[in-house]
C-alpha cells in the first residue's frame, strides 16, 4: 500500500508536463497579445466585444492550470492527507463556471441588441496618417487572434493526449474552436460593411453560444470528477477499461481468489481501491504487498491505491464495481 | 485529422471572402442609404446651441460645427434643414434615424455614444472648474445616425479636412 507516497511522474510524463507548462505560458502571451490588439480595434461592434471577451476568457484556463501545477505535486500535509493532485479539477471548476456565466450574459446582451435594433456604428480609423474603415482593422485583429487560437490548439492536443490530461485537452479544443468565434465576428463585420446591421449582433450571439458550449463541456468534465466517476476516455463519455485491466491483472496473482476494483480520477492521477479475496492459507500481509506492487506497474497514473483483503466480494463491494 | 482538413477548408473560405471583399473596396455601405439620399437632396441636422461650437443668430446657424456642416452640405450639393431643440430630444430623433446629424459641442465621453454614432474627435480642449481638483478634457465630436457607416465615414473625412482650420479658428479670438 502506498499511503505515504507523494504523486510523481515518470520521466516521459515529467517532460511532457514541462512542455504543457511552456505551452500554458505561450497561450497566455499569445491570447493576451491578441486580446490587446482586439481591444485596440474594438469600436462599437458587439461581435468584436464578444470575440474579445471570449479571447480573454480562454486565457484563464492556462493561468488556472499553471497555478494548479504549482500545488499539484506538493507533499501531503496533515490538513490535506490525500495530497494535492485534485487541484487541477479545482482549476477546472473555476474556468467552467466563469465561461458559462459570461457566455450567457453575452448571449443576452447580443439578443437584446437585435431586439432593440441597435445599429453598430463602425467609422474611420486614423493610423500613421492613413485613413481607412475601422472594419478592416477589426478584421485584421480578428485574423491574428484566429491564427493564435488554431496554433495553440494544434500544439496542445498531442501533449494533452500523452499526458492523459483532460483539462489540457479541453483547453486545446477550446483554442482550436476559437476560429469559429473569430470567423463569425469577421463575417459579422463584413455584413455590417455591406449595410446589414444585424450581422454584428447575430455573430455576437453565435459566439456567445460558443462560449456557453465551452463552459458546459468543461463543467461536464469537472462534475464527473467531483462525482468520483470511473476514468473516462479522453474527450469522450465512454469509460476506460483501466478498471477491468487492473482487476484481471490482480486476479492472475496466484494467491488471489477474486478481486474487485473501483477507480476514480484525481486530476491526472487515478486512485481507488482493490478488494481481494485471498485463497485459503495465504499470508494476508504478503498478499497486500504483492497486489500493491502489481498495481503500480500497470499504469503510471495509478496512485494511492488501497488494497483491502475481504472474506467475500459481494458483501464488501459497492454496486458499481467491475468484477464480473 | 478529419477535423484538421475541415479547419483548413474554412480558413481557405475565409481567405477567399477577404480577397473578394478587399477587391470590392467600397465598404462600408449604409444600411439605410443615407449618404445617397443626402447627395443632391436634403440633410436633416439637429442643433443644440453651445457657443462657440454652435451659434444661432436670428435663425442662422453658425459656430465652428455649424460652419463645418454648411461646408459639407455644399460639397454634397445638399440643402440643410435645421431643427433646433433640446439635446435629449434631438439625439433620440437621431437614434431613430429621423435626423442625419446632431451638433452642439458633444463630447466623446457622453453616455449617448452607445446609442448614436459619434465621429472621431476633431478637437480636444481642457476646461477647469473653478476650485476643481481635476481638469476636464473634452474630445469634440459630431453625432451621426447609427448604422449609416458610409455616411459616418463621409462626415469624418470632412472633419479631417476641416481640423486644421478649426484649430486655427480657436487659436484666434474664440475662447
Amino acid at each position: 500500500m502506498s499511503i505515504g507516497e507523494t504523486f510523481s511522474y515518470p520521466e516521459e510524463q515529467r517532460q511532457l508536463r514541462q512542455r504543457a507548462k511552456k505551452l500554458s505560458w505561450l497561450s497566455i502571451v499569445l491570447l493576451l497579445s491578441a486580446g490587446t490588439l482586439l481591444l485596440y480595434a474594438l469600436g462599437q461592434s458587439e461581435a468584436m466585444k464578444t470575440a474579445w471577451v471570449s479571447d480573454v476568457l480562454t486565457a484563464i484556463p492556462p493561468m488556472a492550470l499553471l497555478a494548479a501545477m504549482r500545488v499539484e505535486l506538493r507533499d501531503r500535509s496533515p490538513r490535506f492527507p490525500y495530497g494535492y493532485t485534485r487541484s487541477i479539477s479545482v482549476a477546472f471548476l473555476v474556468t467552467s463556471g466563469v465561461l458559462s456565466l459570461v457566455g450567457l450574459y453575452l448571449f443576452y446582451d447580443s439578443v437584446a441588441k437585435l431586439v432593440k435594433q441597435q445599429r453598430p456604428p463602425i467609422g474611420m480609423t486614423e493610423m500613421f496618417g492613413h485613413h481607412f474603415w475601422s472594419g478592416w482593422l477589426m478584421i485584421g485583429a480578428l485574423s491574428y487572434s484566429l491564427i493564435c487560437g488554431l496554433l495553440l490548439g494544434l500544439l496542445k492536443k498531442p501533449v494533452a493526449k500523452r499526458l492523459s490530461d483532460k483539462a489540457l485537452s479541453a483547453e486545446a479544443t477550446m483554442n482550436r474552436d476559437e476560429w469559429m468565434s473569430e470567423g463569425a465576428a469577421i463575417v459579422g463585420i463584413l455584413l455590417v460593411g455591406y449595410g446589414h446591421w444585424w450581422g454584428d449582433a447575430l455573430a455576437a450571439a453565435f459566439i456567445s453560444l460558443e462560449i456557453v458550449h465551452d463552459g458546459w463541456m468543461n463543467m461536464r468534465l469537472v462534475l464527473g470528477d467531483l462525482m468520483d466517476e470511473t476514468p473516462t476516455k479522453m474527450g469522450k463519455p465512454e469509460m476506460e477499461d483501466i478498471t477491468d485491466k487492473v482487476r484481471s491483472r490482480v486476479e492472475k496473482i496466484g494467491k488471489v481468489a477474486r478481486a474487485g476494483v473501483r477507480l476514480r480520477e484525481h486530476g491526472r492521477a487515478v486512485t481507488g481501491e482493490i478488494f481481494v479475496v485471498p485463497r485459503d492459507g495465504t499470508n494476508v500481509l504478503d498478499l497486500v504487498r504483492d497486489v500493491s506492487r502489481e498495481a503500480k506497474g500497470i499504469d503510471w497514473r495509478l496512485h494511492d491505491i488501497t488494497v483491502m483483503p475481504v472474506h467475500d466480494l459481494e458483501n464488501a463491494t459497492p454496486p458499481r464495481v467491475s468484477s464480473s | 485529422m478529419k477535423q484538421l482538413t475541415a479547419t483548413s477548408m474554412w480558413m481557405r473560405l475565409i481567405c477567399t471572402v477577404l480577397v473578394i471583399t478587399s477587391v470590392a473596396c467600397d465598404l462600408p455601405r449604409d444600411s439605410d442609404g443615407t449618404l445617397n439620399r443626402i447627395r443632391g437632396g436634403t440633410m436633416r441636422v439637429g442643433v443644440v446651441v453651445d457657443t462657440p461650437w454652435t451659434t444661432d443668430s436670428a435663425g442662422v446657424v453658425g459656430g465652428i460645427e455649424g460652419t463645418m456642416v454648411e461646408r459639407l452640405a455644399r460639397q454634397l450639393n445638399a440643402r440643410v434643414t435645421w431643427m433646433h431643440g433640446q439635446q435629449d430630444v434631438l439625439l433620440t430623433a437621431l437614434q431613430n434615424r429621423d435626423l442625419d446629424l446632431v451638433i452642439g459641442g458633444l463630447g466623446a465621453s457622453s453616455p449617448w455614444s452607445k446609442q448614436v454614432a459619434f465621429t472621431m474627435p476633431y478637437d480636444v480642449d481642457t476646461v477647469r472648474v473653478p476650485g476643481g481638483r481635476k481638469p476636464i478634457e473634452t474630445q469634440h465630436v459630431i453625432a451621426a445616425a447609427p448604422g449609416e457607416n458610409a455616411w459616418l465615414m463621409r462626415v469624418e473625412r470632412m472633419l479631417i479636412e476641416e481640423r486644421p482650420k478649426v484649430a486655427e479658428q480657436l487659436r484666434q479670438g474664440n475662447p
